[in-house]
């Protein structure tokens, strides 16, 4: 890039003012330029290579890659005559390296790194040590024995600097290898944690040989092989104090920005690329800086920043990884087509490889013999083979060899022939061979399930137990001294790096509870309805229900009732119906109702001008339900008129107080929609017709509905439309209108519209005497799904019945009973005064008189009743989450704000 | 050998060790721990344990230590908790955390398995009534999420916790339940069937106990 750069400048510099309408000006843009051809063509290879299955399946993307920098650097070097492009060191390091960097220590199993620690610096320290000075030795010991060209003109020191940069199991290499093959954790975490922590013994060693080749091997006194020593000792516990120091920053930082949000991703790549050039700009190990950086800052940020942040770092730093790993190979490929970079010796080559494999394989088997003294689970032969065969060198082998200063290292254009041959060979051979060795060798492979709460469970009961034995044994081994750090790590730590919200509820328990919820309220959405990971929270089907006490319930929706609460019933009411378990329902509503799930907002904005066809329809099935339930509310209809006026009243109240506050919980502190229910007030009638009004539509526009959406209606509804609803509120001051046109009347237009049209005609159906009643069976119901109309205005549009789709609406209806039926049984147990509960009850036939068998067997008693509130429960805690963990457009926004976690 | 005064003669050492699979020198070290926890008498009491200072912070302590106590967990077929252990029963109850040998068969390794599960059942069903109830489990997670001084005290958080987890475990167990059928508790059989996944006896050990002369006596 820095040529391209001077090449813009010296360009742009004889460019001569043009007058013409279109100017070329490619001097100018192009630097940035080829870098984004360059990026795009990588990522398009990339695509290339996945559209075939098969190639993917047996060949790593990195020898593909590697394979197809080859193919483009012959075609530029036929091309231009000259090589172009090559994989620069600066750019390597400075820009290439720290992402992928980045994305493994970020995204580093901290647990399982740690369980390893010691095998893993074992393998990084002395592993690569041995490598090295085994490889230089050997190489000098080809040398002096003659086999080698004379050509190569290199002395001991030479050799071991060659053996430096050559051992070290380059992470770039090994990851995209290993990724692939997914052997089990332990072997991955092992081979993976080396490559990355060995960076510290690779650079100082590097260093190190090269002062001394430089300096002369006359010139060196025994006292800089000490240095040596310290130095590494410094540049790896530098690199990570580094890291560590910038960690903290970090999740220090990131606990303040709760109010830019927007900003809270940069903070991750700034500081991390800070950690980075500043372990650079000391000479300490860089690599080991953004590891640790990545490694322990996780928790705390990823505890600090909002679900969409965390997404957002994910695929940044995914991506950022992807791009340059992808460049990094290309590059390679491209580099080696430099003819003139390097030259060839046969011997050199075919020795370095040799001995690379074999002292790696003997360096694995000595230190696992040794490992194996102490670790409980042995590393096996085949975990062995595995990790010397694992051993990939990889592009920092070939920076490093690129950055040799030819005019003190006189074999540097050999020993650049040689890197590139070890790399292309281990890369391509080794990466290809790999997967079928695994496979043949049946190594363990990873299993690869998601987490389960069971699991989560149990490790961490296991942890402690574990933990607690050794205690009483008297013994303070490994799990001792993580639960003591853990301990610390809760007072102290976390308190100080976490914001107070996310250190309340920071558990790993519960954070795998919330993860497992996110993802089945994200899937069941996603599925319009379907939850496909089972009954991870569907508590209908919960057994002992018998332990669920009525107080625990009552006291649970209390507790986290309030505004989010909204929400919450909105999922649960839909969830109810998966609750029932019945398949015929999944289809239905699958076929029928919940499909996509944006073009929220076009409702949301709705005109009553776009009332037309579908709400015909919905006035259909409106019609029909109408019908069955006026039959079988016939025989309720005696014991609810007493409490009529009274019922009223308090509507008008409450209607009120919504104006006022729409979010205002009653003094009780249970949630509104509650009170709205067990007050038969219109209001709420009306709320939930809208509500579903606008399932109806979506319904039949095929449009789709999420309770993302669902919420936010709602919440704006108990705000708005209210001052609306008064107009028609009372039940006599409208004259039956004749038709359904009614909806259409301007007065009504905007959200009001329907629900308005609802309670006016519903006192045209029902007697007077019986429109208290009538009211609470619609609101129990919560099936006003259409404008009403009158059993004699249906007779027009009766025929129009046989045109809708036939199963769809009926089941959507019987799905509705299930809310207020479940929160009728609160109130009940709640406050059994209540003689609005009791015509509840009274009108409970009537509710049940639609539902199918199943359902109405679940709904006549109460015990049954509470799994499904208890469900809600634990949906009301994951929404609260969800509102409060996230700046999406949840409904429940608005509503939230005063539950804001 | 016969470092400590009233510990075991070299045959009963043996006897121990042929028992319970540790080697004669961590018996030894076990042996010396337990003279230390009960203050050189023949019995350990559920009180010795609270000289274990680091335990304290162990929020699952209580089940831990009920554990030891557990007349299950011993050989027996026996049921019910036991007032006093003596060393060979703390031996027993140890020996669940042994690792595994370098050289086993399969059958051997799941027998392990087994028993070792076996352990972790025993613990977590409190009531010692062949399941782990809801309420069991209830217990469980409360226990663990009492560290966290928010999460811990808000029941909503516990309960629910624990009946999705009983929730995912039944469906693991049963497949979808029907809507009247009553789910009392986990049976030891789905309890091995929940941890199908894990493979826990290469996790479910101390490494202590491998090394023969440990060095962190207190």
């Amino acid at each position: 890039s820095k040529r391209w750069c001077s090449e813009k400048m010296t360009r742009k510099k004889n460019d001569r003012p043009n007058e013409a309408p279109l100017k070329w000006e490619w001097q100018y843009v192009q630097g940035p330029y080829l870098i984004v051809v360059w990026i795009m063509v990588a990522s398009l290879a990339k695509i290339l290579f996945h559209l075939s299955y098969k190639v993917t399946k047996i060949v790593p993307e990195s020898c593909l890659l590697i394979m197809l920098g080859l193919g483009l650097g012959g075609i530029v070097l036929a091309a231009t005559n000259k090589p172009e492009y090559q994989l620069d060191p600066n750019l390597f390091f400075l820009f290439l390296l720290p992402p992928i960097v980045l994305d493994s220590g970020y995204f580093m199993p901290s647990r399982l790194f740690f369980d390893n620690f010691g095998a893993i610096m074992m393998f990084a320290v002395i592993g690569t040590v041995w490598n090295s000075f085994t490889t230089g030795f050997a190489l000098w010991g080809i040398k002096m024995s003659g086999l080698m060209s004379d050509k190569v003109d290199a002395g001991l020191m030479d050799f071991l600097l060659f053996g430096s940069l050559i051992s070290a199991v380059d992470p770039v290499a090994v990851l995209a290898v290993f990724e692939e093959v997914h052997v089990n954790e332990t072997l991955f975490i092992i081979v993976f944690g080396e490559s990355l922590l060995n960076d510290a013994v690779t650079v100082v060693l590097y260093k190190v040989f090269n002062s001394f080749v430089e300096m002369g091997t006359i010139n060196v006194h025994p006292v800089d092989y000490f240095k040596g020593i310290a130095s590494f000792f410094v540049v790896s516990v530098g690199g990570t104090i580094v890291g560590l120091f910038f960690a903290f920053a970090l999740a220090l930082i990131s606990r303040f920005t709760k109010r830019v949000r927007i900003i809270e991703p940069l903070f991750v790549f700034l500081l991390v690329y800070l950690a980075y050039l500043t372990a650079e700009m000391l000479s300490l190990s860089s690599i080991l800086a953004v590891t640790f950086c990545g490694l322990c800052c996780k928790k705390y940020v990823e505890a600090n920043i909002s679900q969409k942040s965390r997404t957002t770092v994910k695929y940044t730093m995914k991506t950022l990884a992807s791009i340059a790993e992808t460049i990094i190979f290309m590059f390679l490929g491209i580099s080696a087509v430099d003819t003139s970079k390097w030259i060839w010796d046969t011997a050199l080559v075919l020795f370095t490889l040799l001995f690379i494999l074999v002292f790696r394989a003997i360096g694995v088997i000595l230190q696992a013999w040794v490992l194996n003294q102490f670790r409980i689970y042995p590393l096996d032969k085949i975990d062995q083979v595995v990790m010397s065969y694992g051993g990939l060198r990889g592009a920092v082998a070939f920076a490093l060899v690129i950055l040799l200063n030819g005019a003190k290292v006189k074999a540097k254009d050999y020993f650049v022939a040689t890197t590139i041959t070890v790399v292309f060979f281990t890369v391509i051979f080794q990466g290809l061979t790999i997967k079928p060795l695994v496979k043949w060798l049946k190594v363990k492979r990873a299993d690869q399930h998601k987490p389960t709460i069971n699991e989560e469970i149990h490790e961490r009961a296991f942890d402690h137990i574990l933990a607690a034995v050794e205690d009483i044994a008297g013994q303070s081994g490994y799990h001792h001294w993580r639960d003591k750090w853990e301990h610390f790590d809760k007072r102290y730590l976390s308190q100080l790096l976490m914001r107070k919200s996310a250190y309340r509820i920071k558990d790993d328990i519960w954070d795998v509870y919330h993860k497992l919820n996110v993802r089945d309220a994200i899937s069941y959405v996603d599925q319009g309805g379907h939850v496909l990971s089972s009954a991870k929270m569907s508590l209908a089907s919960m057994p002992s229900r018998t332990s669920f006490s009525e107080n625990s319930v009552t006291n649970l929706i209390r507790e986290n009732g309030s505004g989010v609460c909204l929400d919450l019933q909105v999922i649960d009411t839909v969830r109810s119906i998966r609750d029932r378990e019945d398949t015929v329902m999944h289809h239905v509503l699958t076929g029928n109702l919940y499909k996509p799930r944006k073009r929220f907002h076009s409702n949301y904005s709705r005109h009553f001008i776009s009332a037309n066809e579908q709400e015909r329809q919905e006035c259909e099935v409106f019609q029909r339900n109408m019908r069955r339930r006026l039959e079988s509310f016939k025989s309720t209809k005696h014991n609810v008129y007493p409490t009529k006026s009274k019922a009223r009243h308090k509507r008008d109240k409450s209607q009120k107080k919504k104006n006022n506050d729409a979010n205002d919980t009653i003094p009780n502190g249970k949630p509104r929609r509650n009170i709205s229910w067990q007050n038969p007030a219109p209001i709420a009638v009306e709320i939930e017709s809208e509500d579903e009004e606008n399932d109806n539509s979506e319904t039949e526009k095929d449009e789709g509905i999420t309770f993302v959406a669902r919420a936010a209606d709602e919440v704006f509804q108990e705000r708005t439309p209210s001052s609306n609803l008064d107009v028609c509120q009372s039940p006599c001051v409208i004259p039956p209108s004749p038709t359904c046109a009614e909806k259409e009347l301007p007065w009504k237009g905007r959200q009001g519209d329907l629900p308005a049209c609802v309670s006016s005609e519903t006192t045209k159906i029902v007697p007077l005497d019986m429109q208290q009643a009538w009211n609470q069976s619609i609101s129990s119901l919560e099936s006003l799904a259409s404008p009403p109309i009158t059993e004699i205005q249906l007779q027009p549009t009766l025929a129009e019945l046989d045109e809708f789709p036939s199963p769809g609406p009926t089941p959507l209806h019987l799905a509705r009973f299930q809310f207020p039926d479940s929160t009728l049984t609160t109130q009940h147990n709640s406050d059994d005064e209540s003689p609005d509960s009791i015509q509840q009850q009274e009108l409970q036939p009537l509710v049940s008189y639609e539902r199918p068998s199943w359902l109405g067997q679940s709904a006549s008693s109460a015990g049954t009743r509470w799994p499904v509130q208890f469900n809600r429960a634990s949906r009301v805690s994951l929404l609260k989450n969800l509102v409060s963990g996230s700046t999406s457009n949840l409904g429940g926004q608005s509503s939230s704000s005063q539950t804001d976690l | 050998m016969g470092a400590s005064h009233s510990g075991p003669d070299t045959r009963e050492l043996r006897e121990l060790s042929e028992k319970t699979g540790f080697s004669v020198d961590q018996i030894e070290n076990l042996n010396r721990r337990f003279q230390q926890l009960s203050k050189n008498k023949e019995t350990l009491r559920r009180e010795d344990f609270d000289k274990v200072t680091d335990l304290d912070v162990n929020p699952i302590r209580a089940q831990i230590i009920e554990a030891f106590f557990d007349k299950r967990n011993y050989s027996g077929m026996q049921t019910g908790p036991v007032e006093e252990i003596n060393f060979e029963q703390f031996l027993t109850v140890m020996s669940h955390f042994r690792p595994l040998k370098a050289r086993m068969t399969e059958e051997q390794i799941a027998s392990l398995r087994k028993e070792k599960l076996q352990f972790l059942f025993n613990m977590y069903d409190i009531d010692a009534d062949g399941k782990i109830s809801l309420e069991d489990y209830r217990h469980l997670v409360e226990d663990l999420l009492s560290r966290n001084p928010h999460l811990g005290k808000e029941s909503a958080s516990v309960t629910s916790i624990a009946d999705a987890a009983m929730l995912e475990a039944v469906t693991i167990i049963k497949g979808q339940m029907e809507p009247h059928q009553v789910y009392e508790g986990m049976t030891f059989e789905d309890f091995v069937k929940i941890w199908e996944g894990i493979d826990i006896e290469t996790k479910m050990h101390v490494r202590f106990l491998n090394v023969e002369t440990p060095h962190f006596c207190k």
